[in-house]
């Protein structure tokens, strides 16, 4: 396959079949192709019964356009070759696909057959959509495995309380988005038609973002709702150690500083929500239909501007104030004043991360908190701790406070 | 220039008598469509490329009556000239 045969191999060939010597073939094959090409260019015309006609045909101008510059530009008239393949040949050659006819198709078929090539190139993007919800919420997953876990409704309510952070910082993008388009459909006020295009393109995008985030939530309850069973009862034990010592340390945290102890309650109660094998077994009955509900809530109300969900989410839970964006804020600046306060000497441990681990869970391992695990990431030159792999070794320094 | 008229020449050329001539261009062009079955493509230097390209299937209008219809792919013999016999046509 797709090998190139040239004269000397075509020759043997030749020679192999009518039994001449091996130069008298190449010769006639030389003189065969020699004769095509001086005589096609000389007559403008050679037949050869049993392969094609050669012919020397003229090419108009015509005009092109320069594909990186846009420049118009003419194509001068030349002349060319064209083969036509005699039609015995062509039969013989298109002989695999000989069983196929041209086929006379109604209108709705047709559109049936672009379309699927329109999925095939939407099947290709829409991995993207369903997993940019989840994004924000990144940095907690890891916390999540070993991670304690308070009473199963709250961890419910709190992850509900997740989606719509997500949600909101979802949505803050496409009013922004909205905005934009609004903006540039103003500049164009007198072709209504452009407006019309982008308030389209608007609504479609929103509605995309939609189903995206409800099928995530979907996914997610289901999923949950299958590996409880499994998972929940051989969790049951370490959960109940981890829910006391998660307590304690929740309450030191708080005390300790009152900057970043907003936002460590709101990492520990969050990092349950996220795990199904953190779940609590107190009351399993009523888990199954709790994932149930999740889908309708944030469903209920996709409108909400993002200033109305906060007060609400507020209303509820008065701890959490953060929506994503300041959340991730907030981190970044804690991370930074902690570094400050402790400098890193030599090294207490190494440890290999397991699956489902993260540098907080270290942290805590290791120092009792996990918000000291940006020196863990430090010390490591870890630049993107929200990606980690399991199996990743790390070094873990001795902390001294400054 | 016609089939008779290339044979003539190229028996001239060759020194061999008329129907030899085109006994071999049968055997040639034989060789040469097996070559093309197995997927292969001839190449000759000072001549061009013969080879067999697949052209897949799509839906063409008939622009005046408008009906579509489904064009199966095809196998199809192609030649594209040397660059060298291209810089004799200038």
């Amino acid at each position: 396959m797709d090998n190139k045969i040239n004269l000397s191999q075509l020759a043997e060939r030749l020679a192999q079949e009518g039994g001449m010597s091996k130069a008298a073939a190449e010769q006639f094959v030389k003189n065969f192709f020699d004769i095509i090409s001086q005589r096609v260019l000389v007559e403008g015309l050679v037949k050869v019964k049993g392969l094609g006609t050669f012919k020397l045909i003229q090419m108009e101008d015509r005009e092109s356009v320069n594909v990186n510059t846009g420049e118009r530009f003419t194509i001068e008239g030349h002349q060319k070759i064209s083969f036509v393949p005699d039609a015995d040949l062509k039969d013989r050659i298109n002989k695999p696909f000989a069983a196929f006819d041209t086929v006379e198709i109604s209108k709705e078929q047709a559109e049936a057959l672009s379309r699927m090539d329109e999925e095939d190139e939407q099947e290709a993007v829409a991995p993207v959509a369903p997993a940019a919800p989840e994004i924000p919420a990144a940095p907690e997953k890891p916390a999540v495995s070993e991670k304690p876990a308070e009473e199963p409704k709250k961890s419910a309510k709190e992850k509900r309380l997740e989606q719509k952070q997500a949600k909101k910082a979802e949505e803050a993008k496409m009013k922004a988005q909205k905005q934009q388009e609004k903006k540039e459909a103003a500049k164009v006020v007198d072709t209504p038609t452009v407006k019309d295009i982008t308030q389209k393109k608007g609504t479609r995008c929103l509605l995309k973002v939609l189903i995206a985030i409800l099928t995530m939530i979907l996914v997610i309850g289901l999923v949950l709702f299958m590996l409880w069973p499994v998972v929940g009862n051989s969790v049951l034990d370490i959960v109940e150690k981890n829910l006391n010592k998660a307590k304690i340390e929740m309450v030191s945290d708080s005390v300790k500083t009152v900057a970043p102890a907003e936002v460590a309650p709101v990492k520990a109660v969050e990092a349950p929500a996220e795990t199904e094998s953190a779940k609590p077994a107190e009351s399993p009955a009523v888990k199954p239909a709790q994932p149930q509900q999740k889908p309708a809530e944030p469903a209920v109300k996709p409108a909400k501007t993002p200033a109305g969900t906060d007060a609400l989410t507020a209303a509820k839970y008065p701890v959490i104030k953060l929506n994503s964006k300041d959340e991730a804020k907030d981190l970044s600046e804690f991370t930074l004043a902690d570094v400050v306060n402790y400098s890193m000497e030599g090294v207490l441990d190494t440890y290999t991360l397991k699956k489902g681990e993260t540098l907080t869970i270290v942290a805590l391992n290791y120092y009792g908190s996990k918000k000291l695990w940006p020196y863990i990431a430090k010390y490591n030159n870890i630049k993107d701790p929200a990606r980690l792999k399991a199996g990743t070794v790390v070094k873990v320094p001795v902390l001294k406070s400054k | 220039m016609n089939n008779k008229q290339f044979l003539n020449e190229l028996s001239d050329k060759c020194q061999i008598g008329a129907e030899q001539a085109a006994t071999q261009v049968e055997q040639l062009i034989g060789v040469m469509e097996k070559i093309w079955q197995d997927g292969d493509s001839v190449s000759l230097s000072g001549f061009g490329v013969l080879e067999v390209k697949k052209k897949n299937e799509r839906v063409s209008v008939n622009p005046t009556t408008g009906v579509r219809m489904l064009v199966p792919p095809k196998l199809v013999l192609t030649y594209k000239p040397s660059s060298l016999l291209k810089e004799k046509l200038k």
